[in-house]
């Protein structure tokens, strides 16, 4: 790990966590002594080479925190005094963020399926099937002659022909998984099984629909999320919001030769699982893209252009911080 | 066009910052080892420029 630590009046401190880190190169590209150098992000994401995306030059770095408050992962870590940049009143503070109104949330698992950063967890609780269905069933064993029919239909696989003896069987129901389909009943050739579905015979039944609901727990881990959007765009109830940390768009070079699925370099290190690759060319969806720029770091052809029109940071420090920070947004 | 690989720049695998780099990178199987060295088989070669982009010594070009 990349850490420099200087103590003076005030003791200043940062770190690079890797692990955080993609290689975008924002860091590298806004420090105002060029202290951060990119390592080979390629290499890197693949597994092959084992160092670190940045390297900081600790005897040029001036420890002004500007690369901890620009970078879109929080992958540096600026302390002065211990306190954290991010907990400073006069250090700029991003906009961006991504929540689930855990009061909308079905509990579905597309947003935990979908996030490309694991950083959400769903725990949810089904309802109980008995609370959701009523009724009777009885095999009636004088009659039954263990045909299996019944067993080979039952989409709930609550029926089962079991051998008790060398000559005996006997067809038993799982109630707990039974769900009064009749099914069973209708196909029997001997007609040995008696059953009802209460819920649909008697017009009185009363289930309590407070019991048919799923309930659980949604945590979205803002440690690992990246605000790419995922989750935001898969919900089926519109129950997550995110505030991406840029707005703009992805170009690609109209005459750029993409190679697609032999180089796949862009796919390979976005953070967001935005890259798609069909047709032999690479392409962005830009639902998903945070427009970090890593791809276009990494792209052999040079092919990819990200055009940042805003930076959804505030509360920047002064004229010169605006100035390096204003690089982004113009365009590379 | 495929690939030139400069051989002075190049030297030894052994040598290779990256040891080795571009023939992991290559997934088409165009850039091979052959006693210590790379050797270029041209006919696998997809220019996708992902050894160009990463060889450490800069020793890939493109003629």
């Amino acid at each position: 790990m990349n850490s420099i630590t200087r103590e003076g009046e005030e003791n200043r401190f940062l770190t690079h966590k890797n692990d955080k880190c993609v290689g975008c190169g924002i860091c590298a590209s806004i420090c105002p002594t060029e202290s951060i150098k990119n390592g080979p992000v390629l290499p890197i994401a693949r597994g092959l080479v084992d160092m670190d995306y940045i390297n900081i030059d600790k005897n040029n770095c001036c420890l002004c925190g500007l690369c901890a408050s620009a970078c879109p992962f929080d992958a540096l870590e600026f302390k002065i005094n211990e306190q954290d940049l991010k907990e400073m009143e006069e250090y700029p503070k991003w906009i961006k963020y991504a929540e689930i109104d855990t009061d909308a949330c079905v509990y579905c698992k597309a947003c935990e399926t979908a996030c490309p950063q694991d950083a959400i967890k769903v725990a949810r609780t089904l309802p109980k099937r008995e609370n959701l269905v009523l009724g009777e069933i009885d095999v009636d064993q004088e009659k039954c002659i263990n045909c299996k029919i019944c067993e080979e239909l039952c989409p709930g696989d609550a029926i089962k022909v079991k051998q008790t003896g060398r000559e005996t069987f006997e067809t038993v129901v799982n109630e707990d998984k039974c769900v009064y389909c009749l099914v069973c009943k209708r196909a029997c050739p001997t007609d040995a099984i008696k059953a009802v579905c209460s819920s649909c015979a008697y017009q009185d039944i009363k289930l309590n629909p407070e019991e048919f609901k799923t309930h659980g727990n949604t945590v979205l881990n803002p440690d690992s999320c990246v605000n790419c959007g995922w989750c935001q765009e898969i919900c089926p109830v519109k129950a997550a919001t995110v505030i991406k940390p840029f707005e703009g768009e992805v170009s690609y070079d109209e005459d750029m030769v993409c190679k697609g699925d032999s180089c796949h370099a862009c796919q390979d290190v976005c953070p967001c699982n935005a890259v798609i690759i069909s047709e032999g060319r690479s392409s962005i969806d830009p639902r998903f893209c945070i427009l970090c720029g890593v791809c276009a770091n990494v792209c052999p052809q040079n092919g990819i252009h990200i055009n940042r029109t805003k930076m959804n940071l505030e509360n920047i420090r002064s004229k010169s911080w605006q100035n390096r920070l204003s690089g982004l947004t113009v365009g590379k | 066009m495929p690939v030139v690989i400069d051989s002075d720049k190049c030297g030894k695998i052994d040598n290779c910052p990256g040891e080795g780099l571009c023939i992991k990178l290559c997934e088409q199987g165009a850039l091979i080892e052959k006693e210590g060295n790379v050797i270029l088989i041209p006919e696998n070669c997809d220019d996708c420029d992902l050894c160009i982009q990463n060889c450490p010594n800069q020793a890939i070009n493109k003629v």
